[in-house]
């Protein structure tokens, strides 16, 4: 077996012919003259000896037993040059495995330990500034395979202006080593590797030493070595716990912003270090302020000569209040580019006034929602009854509701708005129609279709003070025009409109008062056509003339509310499963029975009346309380959206996006959620359909979809880095090129022209 | 409320930015960039700026002769062939020496120059840059670390020598220099093609 001949052994007099930078480096040739004589580069020491002890002491033995050593090892150099541990100048390197007897087949764990001279350092996979990290170079026999290198937490080593990452008193750096299975039971395996390493104090001197260790095969594997599994028991502490995704780094003009996910049920952290895992992307040397904000750590960071390059992923240090710390490795994507590969005209946002045009026509979309259409149809109808005269009287008063309607709906959206920023600037990752991603809202909004529909019906009378709807009447007063504006900006949030995703995706990355105006001119549009309305009499004559037929009209008018509140119990149903929906239909039966309770009037007695009341205000009570308690229910697993339609679909995450990526599979990425109408309809019309489904077959394409129903940071962040803040967004990556942002409405042709334009 | 708590953040966090750059902070360059501002002294006690080079290309290599790393390239004679390479190409060639008093690398300008013709070195100048400033303004971070600056007085180049970071003088051979290829891409017109790499080296002993 040929590995078994060790190759030429690299010894020191033969580097100091060729290799002149060991020899006027200026440690190693101080210890040259010291030594008078060819100084080794490579001590090899008994194992066990107590030079595995750091102590000043050992740095100090005999020079005459270190000649021995010499000259025994350069005779025995000829067989082989490696031993173990090694000591040079400044480390003693050993190679350690848990056992030293290992069964074919399996694998066991090693160790690269390097104990390092008082006051000097190795270093981290990434060294900072400057410095170079250790290197292990393998010979082993055909079929055994020796995984990475692994990297415990470094410290951070101030150095002047600079910084470094690095070790200091020791490094131990396990690895994996793999046994094929047709190793012959019985040979001994033997291992051979090159450590060079750089090792500092405040000047670098550059070691290495050639590591040997050999491991008997047996059919079943030894028992493990106590001493060593000390020492791997301490690597393993240091080695990071696990890996955090969902990262986002955003550059920002007072530096770099790094967000990660902290999950609310863990401790919160006293202090918090980032170590970035690639040189450039930070500067080392910089302070880092860190702030910790609901389910999200972040971290401000000073940006370094490659910030914009770098590989963004990296080691987060958390102390806990304990003392204790603990590392975890983070997968960071960048928020300005997603997944680093987007295309120009998506990293452009678009501009302020095409915002806010956007922003105005959402709005106006909005107007034709099922949800919020029958409202305005009402109230349009109250005016066409009472208030078509030419008067200067009738004329005054139109415009007094057409001007309190606005306000209501402005109110309502810049109350909305400022909540959204609220929660921004508190980190929370939300986006539009995060109101809905709370089942106790999706409950409420249930309720408040219900209501509105069964006074519609006619089945009950709601106060026109409170809601303006009811009888329609012209008198109900400018706070019923105010509160009918609310109601309609309260009912528009669940119908997304197109274009409104990408206005307000814009909004929540301005400052905070054009965020608000972007707020404003949506909910602007979505009182217009009522204002104009109001504004001209021209139009309110032209309106049809009012008769009966505005009853039947407004009983019809009812189904399509009663559609939506189904549609939120189903909504719910997806959210929180069969125990929430129970909850929220016998709430809604609850809420039934107070209204037409309340409805029933009549009792002269004052007691009767009283105790009406008292069941009226508990069957309210009662349905509320079946609202709320949707909130402790816990969530159904993620993609449970849209199934029926498209049931090869993958749940989204950004692994799976990596992974498929990185093998040069196409991917098509579907953001979704249950109270988004619009995806649904484009699952139902476009991506559900057997022709895309087909073309998606034929070309072995990924289908990732991403379900926001709840929420879920990981799809915020996702939506983020396309400049979105809400759904649906639909994203083809071809095998090889730039991914394609899809329109927010599909046709089938559509998603096959673009499955189509890839080569 | 909100932005008069931000800016009383904002305005905390740029104190706090300004306190640590006036001391001991690196600056970060960009390729693409004009070169920043120096003012140091040569051996020979002549001053040299950025006006000094008067529309000629300049590298800058930041170097201390006990760091190993810088041995590497001058014990093969890698860095001096570099010199002799850009001297034809009409480069101005500063080494720039920022140790400290008393830290590895500080030298004496008669030490400097003995060192220069020891190891039959060609730059135009060596630098001496004892207080740190210009390592500081350029970000210098190791030794050797390269900077390449176009005619125009833009930065064109900065990292590391080549891209093989030991101090294994066999690693030179097969290595790509990055300093030489950003003087061939700048002859040629063209932008260079690899603006920015990791230094490696040993830390500027500030």
């Amino acid at each position: 077996m040929d590995v078994l001949v060790a190759p030429r052994p690299i010894l020191y007099h033969d580097r100091m012919k060729t290799d002149p930078s060991i020899a006027s480096t200026g440690a190693v040739k101080r210890r040259c003259i010291a030594d008078r004589s060819g100084c080794q580069r490579a001590r090899p020491i008994p194992v066990g000896g107590d030079a595995l002890e750091p102590e000043r002491g050992s740095w100090r033995l005999d020079r005459r037993l270190w000649w021995c050593a010499i000259a025994f090892w350069f005779l025995l150099g000829c067989l082989s040059a490696a031993a173990n541990p090694v000591a040079t100048e400044n480390v003693v390197a050993s190679l350690v495995a848990e056992r030293t007897q290992v069964a074919p087949g399996s694998s066991l764990e090693l160790a690269l330990v390097l104990r390092i001279r008082p006051g000097w350092h190795t270093y981290w996979r990434n060294p900072g500034d400057s410095g170079e990290p250790p290197r292990l170079t393998w010979i082993l026999p055909d079929g055994v395979i020796a995984g990475p290198l692994r990297w415990p937490l470094p410290e951070r080593i101030p150095v002047g202006p600079l910084a470094n990452y690095g070790y200091s008193g020791q490094a131990i750096h396990p690895l994996t080593l793999e046994v094929p299975e047709d190793w012959p039971v019985g040979v001994p395996l033997p291992l051979r590797a090159r450590a060079d390493w750089l090792v500092c104090e405040e000047h670098c001197v550059p070691e290495s030493a050639e590591l040997a260790l050999t491991l008997a095969t047996a059919p079943s594997p030894g028992p493990a070595d106590p001493e060593v599994a000390g020492i791997l028991a301490v690597a393993r502490a240091g080695l990071p716990e696990g890996r955090i995704d969902g990262a986002v780094l955003t550059a920002t003009d007072r530096g770099l912003r790094l967000s990660i996910p902290w999950k609310a049920g863990q401790p919160s952290p006293a202090e918090v270090a980032w170590f970035a895992g690639a040189w450039g992307l930070i500067e080392h040397a910089a302070p880092q302020s860190w702030s910790w904000s609901g389910d999200r750590l972040e971290i401000a960071l000073t940006p370094g000569s490659a910030a914009e390059s770098a590989a963004p992923d990296g080691l987060l240090a958390v102390t806990g209040a304990d003392g204790a710390v603990r590392s975890f490795e983070v997968a960071v994507r960048r928020a300005d580019t997603a997944l680093g590969t987007k295309t120009a005209d998506q990293k452009a946002p678009i501009g302020l006034p095409l915002a806010l045009a956007f922003a105005l026509l959402g709005g106006l979309i909005l107007n034709l929602m099922p949800c919020v259409f029958p409202i305005l149809a009402m109230k349009a109808m109250s005016l066409v009854r009472g208030m078509a005269g030419e008067g200067a009287d009738e004329g005054r008063e139109r415009l007094r509701h057409g001007l309190a309607y606005t306000a209501g709906v402005l109110v309502f959206f810049g109350a909305l708005a400022g909540l959204l920023l609220a929660l921004r600037a508190g980190g929370a990752a939300i986006g539009w129609g995060f109101q809905l991603q709370y089942p106790p809202f999706v409950a409420l909004m249930a309720y408040v279709f219900l209501t509105l529909g069964l006074s519609l019906s006619g089945a009950v009378t709601l106060g026109t003070r409170l809601m303006g709807l009811g009888g329609a009447q012209v008198g109900s007063g400018t706070a019923g025009a105010f509160g009918t504006g609310a109601l309609a900006a309260l009912v528009a949030a669940p119908c997304t409109a197109p274009f409104m995703g990408a206005a307000l995706g814009y909004a929540v990355t301005l400052s905070w008062p054009l965020a608000l105006a972007i707020m404003l001119t949506l909910g602007l549009g979505l009182a217009l056509p009522f204002l104009l309305v109001s504004l001209l009499p021209g139009l309110a004559r032209r309106m049809p003339k009012p008769g009966p037929w505005m009853e039947s009209l407004k009983q019809f008018l009812a189904f399509p509310l009663y559609g939506a509140a189904a549609w939120l119990v189903w909504v719910l149903s997806v959210q929180t499963g069969p125990a929430g929906v129970a909850g929220v239909l016998a709430g809604m039966v609850l809420l039934a029975f107070a209204l037409w309770l309340r409805e029933l009037g009549g009792g002269r007695q004052p007691w009767v009346r009283r105790a009406r009341l008292l069941v009226v205000v508990a069957s309210l009570a009662g349905a509320l309380a079946l609202g709320l308690s949707t909130t402790r229910l816990a969530p159904v697993a993620a993609n449970a959206v849209g199934d029926e339609a498209a049931g090869f679909a993958t749940p989204y995450t950004a692994d799976r996006l990596e992974a498929a990526r990185a093998e040069g599979r196409p991917v098509f990425v579907n953001m979704t959620a249950a109270w988004c109408i619009t995806c649904l309809v484009n699952e139902r019309v476009a991506l559900g359909t057997a022709a895309v489904t087909d073309a998606f077959r034929e070309r072995n394409l990924l289908y990732l979809k991403g379900d926001w129903t709840n929420r879920d940071p990981a799809i915020t962040d996702y939506l983020s880095g396309f400049g979105r803040n809400g759904v649906p967004l639909y994203v083809y990556y071809p095998s090889d090129g730039e991914p394609r942002v899809l329109p927010q409405i599909l046709t089938p042709d559509l998603v096959l022209e673009a499955l189509a334009g890839s080569p | 409320m909100r932005s008069f708590i931000r800016s009383a953040q904002s305005l905390s966090i740029l104190a706090l930015t300004v306190a640590l750059a006036a001391g001991p902070a690196i600056a970060a360059l960009r390729v693409g960039q004009p070169a920043p501002a120096f003012s140091v002294s040569d051996t020979s006690g002549k001053v040299w700026t950025l006006e000094t080079l008067a529309g000629r290309p300049a590298i800058l290599e930041w170097t201390n002769h006990d760091c190993p790393f810088v041995v590497k390239h001058y014990g093969a004679g890698n860095m001096q062939a570099l010199q002799a390479e850009a001297k034809d190409a009409g480069y101005v060639w500063l080494s720039v020496v920022s140790s400290a008093p008393g830290k590895q690398g500080h030298v004496s300008p008669s030490e400097a120059d003995d060192l220069t013709q020891r190891r039959s070195a060609v730059p135009t100048a060596v630098l001496l840059d004892s207080d740190g400033v210009m390592g500081r303004t350029y970000g210098a971070m190791t030794t050797p670390h390269m900077y390449v600056i176009d005619a125009g007085g833009t930065l064109a180049y900065m990292g590391g020598i080549d891209d093989r970071p030991t101090t294994n003088p066999a690693d030179i051979q097969g290595a790509t220099n990055h300093v030489r290829a950003a003087m061939t891409d700048l002859a040629a017109g063209q932008a260079v093609g690899t603006p920015l790499t990791r230094p490696y080296g040993c830390s500027v002993k500030y």
